[in-house]
């Protein structure tokens, strides 16, 4: 198997327990358009509400424990993908968010201890998928994570899991 | 040799992935043995599926099936759309409907001998999961894993951690297996079995029908947990066996790796209910007794059977339902509405002023029948769901059909020694 990595500059949103009424909220629901729903992303959550503005195209979320939990909401991983996001690291997930986002194509990878991993906004991040490990290539610090689930893998190279169908 | 769980063992018999790969909190790739969906849900994932694979056939016709049971009646302009919608699509795909008036899909699996023991099935209904009441693993699933499944027939899943639950001692009539199904509710609730599965074992399984079976485990989806089962057994072979179906009596390994252990005493279980706003604030009768009641309804997938039905016309015989009461009866499937009219229980209930309503879903979700309308319509049902708003505005208690009967007869929540002795 060829090695499959992800690179990417972190931004960091470490914060435990944010549900998706912090991620996106519920007085927006009527916002279905990913366009639309890209400025409102944290637009709840104090201390990142001027997230969905900023430029954070194409990075790597690092997040805190029983991210996602709440209501199920598709706005709430969306917004991610609008943004380019390609891929959050957290403690935990909520499972109905875990499951929403990986079928709509945005890798969330678990990884217990990501909290205290030593990592700054903008670093460069490297995700060794083959390894199951996570680099910082800025202070070359790595952290072990579990490895990421085979179907979990195949659906984020199909783009996700309505794509992987047509192909299988 | 690894041991496993009955999950476990579900799953690795239908995955092709090693037994080193079968262990909690492992997401695998599973083999479908049934793909369904209904008027709620099914019209989006028939749009999914058309729209994503325009031109592709469905990965086997025969492994799909639509169940229109959410909305019985089919007489709103969106219902009868949407149910239109699924039957023009299983038409074009030579798939079965099991159309209004047939009853409960989840129910309509067993009874038909669509799904058995060992089944891994899905469909959009989260109380899928009564099938383990059979030993079948049946999960609730969203619009885009049910249009995935149409095309592939897999889906994937996590293998959750199992907690053997062992009932010790039993329990006598009036007393039921939803007084039973409640306690336990209340118990795992506390207890804690979020994402988890559950085994159910103890002498008093062995005295549980297969309606039984499916009350007791139809309420782990309001303690949060992934499936109850019990595990199939010669009652399950013998319910089999009269469709001339045979069945394989799967079981976990005697050292199969469970989580944790918890023994549950039942020993003389009273009478529980379900009080408002959630199904696990569940109490003993005696401390609500003789709150107004004004609307009842006897169904659900929980306790819609003709056995249920049979307990509240135990009740009513020679009785008649208080004035200030609307009390309904919505069997769960067709085959329980003809048992009914043929054992006279149908007649017993007209003529004690209950009224009928065509088999299907109740109580669980706008468009059924049961809805509270306004604030004044405290209801109790033999249901599942009494959260706040759900079906109106007002108050819902969950309880067993004897109760629902004693209450329909004294207008407030009664226990049911006080219609028996009488």
């Amino acid at each position: 198997m060829s090695k499959e990595t992800i690179k990417a500059k972190a931004k960091l949103v470490i914060v435990d327990d944010v549900d998706t009424d912090q991620i996106f909220h519920q007085s927006l629901l009527t916002i279905h358009d990913p366009i639309e729903i890209k400025p409102h992303i944290f637009g709840n959550l104090e201390g990142y509400k001027s997230f969905g503005n900023e430029d954070n195209v194409g990075k790597i979320l690092l997040v805190g424990k029983n991210f996602g939990k709440g209501s199920t909401r598709q706005q709430a991983v969306t917004g991610f993908l609008a943004h380019e996001i390609k891929a959050i690291i957290g403690e935990s997930f909520g499972p109905i968010y875990y499951s929403n986002a990986v079928n709509s194509g945005l890798l969330l990878v678990e990884a217990p201890g990501i909290s205290e991993f030593k990592v700054k906004d903008d670093d460069n991040l490297e995700i060794d998928i083959t390894q199951s490990v996570i680099i910082n290539q800025n202070n070359g610090e790595s952290i072990k994570y579990a490895k990421i689930p085979q179907p979990v893998w195949d659906i984020i190279k199909a783009g996700g899991l309505l794509k992987l169908g047509e192909i299988m | 040799m690894t041991s496993f769980t009955l999950i476990e063992k579900i799953i690795r018999n239908r995955t092709d992935v090693s037994d080193s790969e079968i262990y909690p909190n492992n997401i695998v790739w599973v083999n479908l043995d049934l793909v369904t969906a209904r008027d709620y849900a099914g019209p989006q994932v028939i749009d999914l599926f058309q729209k994503n694979y325009t031109g592709s056939r469905t990965f086997n016709n025969e492994k799909i099936i639509f169940t229109p049971d959410c909305y019985p009646y089919g007489n709103d302009p969106k219902h009868a759309k949407d149910q239109e919608k699924i039957r023009v699509f299983a038409k074009e795909h030579g798939i079965k409907v099991t159309d209004l008036g047939s009853g409960i899909g989840s129910h309509l699996l067993f009874r038909r001998g669509f799904s058995k023991p060992g089944d891994v099935v899905i469909g959009a209904d989260s109380h899928y999961n009564i099938l383990g009441a059979l030993g079948i693993l049946g999960q609730g699933a969203g619009d885009v894993m049910l249009a995935f499944a149409f095309k592939t027939g897999k889906s994937w899943t996590k293998i959750p951690e199992t907690v053997k639950v062992i009932l010790k001692g039993d329990y006598e009539w009036p007393t039921t297996a939803k007084d039973l199904a409640l306690y336990v509710l209340k118990e795992l609730h506390e207890y804690g079995i979020t994402g988890k599965a559950v085994e159910f074992y103890g002498e008093i399984i062995d005295k549980l029908s297969i309606e039984e079976r499916v009350t007791l485990c139809s309420l782990i989806t309001e303690a949060s947990g992934v499936i109850g089962f019990v595990p199939a057994d010669k009652i399950t072979a013998d319910y089999y066996s009269e469709s001339g179906i045979e069945i394989e009596m799967l079981s976990a390994d005697e050292d199969a790796r469970y989580v944790s252990e918890l023994v549950l005493d039942i020993q003389d279980l009273g009478q529980y209910i379900a009080c408002p706003p959630h199904p696990h604030n569940v109490k003993k009768i005696e401390e609500v007794i003789g709150t107004p009641i004004n609307s009842i309804v006897i169904g659900s997938c929980t306790n819609g059977s003709a056995a249920d039905i049979h307990d509240a016309a135990k009740i009513l015989k020679g009785h008649k339902i208080n004035p200030n009461v609307r009390f309904g009866i919505v069997p769960a499937t067709r085959e329980d509405f003809v048992s009914i009219n043929l054992n006279g229980d149908m007649t017993i209930i007209l003529e004690a002023g209950g009224n009928f309503f065509g088999a299907g879903c109740s109580t669980c979700a706008n468009g059924q029948y049961g809805l509270t309308g306004g604030k004044t319509a405290v209801t109790l049902t033999t249901g599942n769901r009494n959260t706040q708003g759900k079906i109106g505005p007002a108050d819902v208690y969950l309880a067993s059909p004897v109760v629902a009967a004693v209450t329909a007869i004294k207008g407030k929540i009664a226990l049911p020694k006080e219609v028996i002795k009488e």
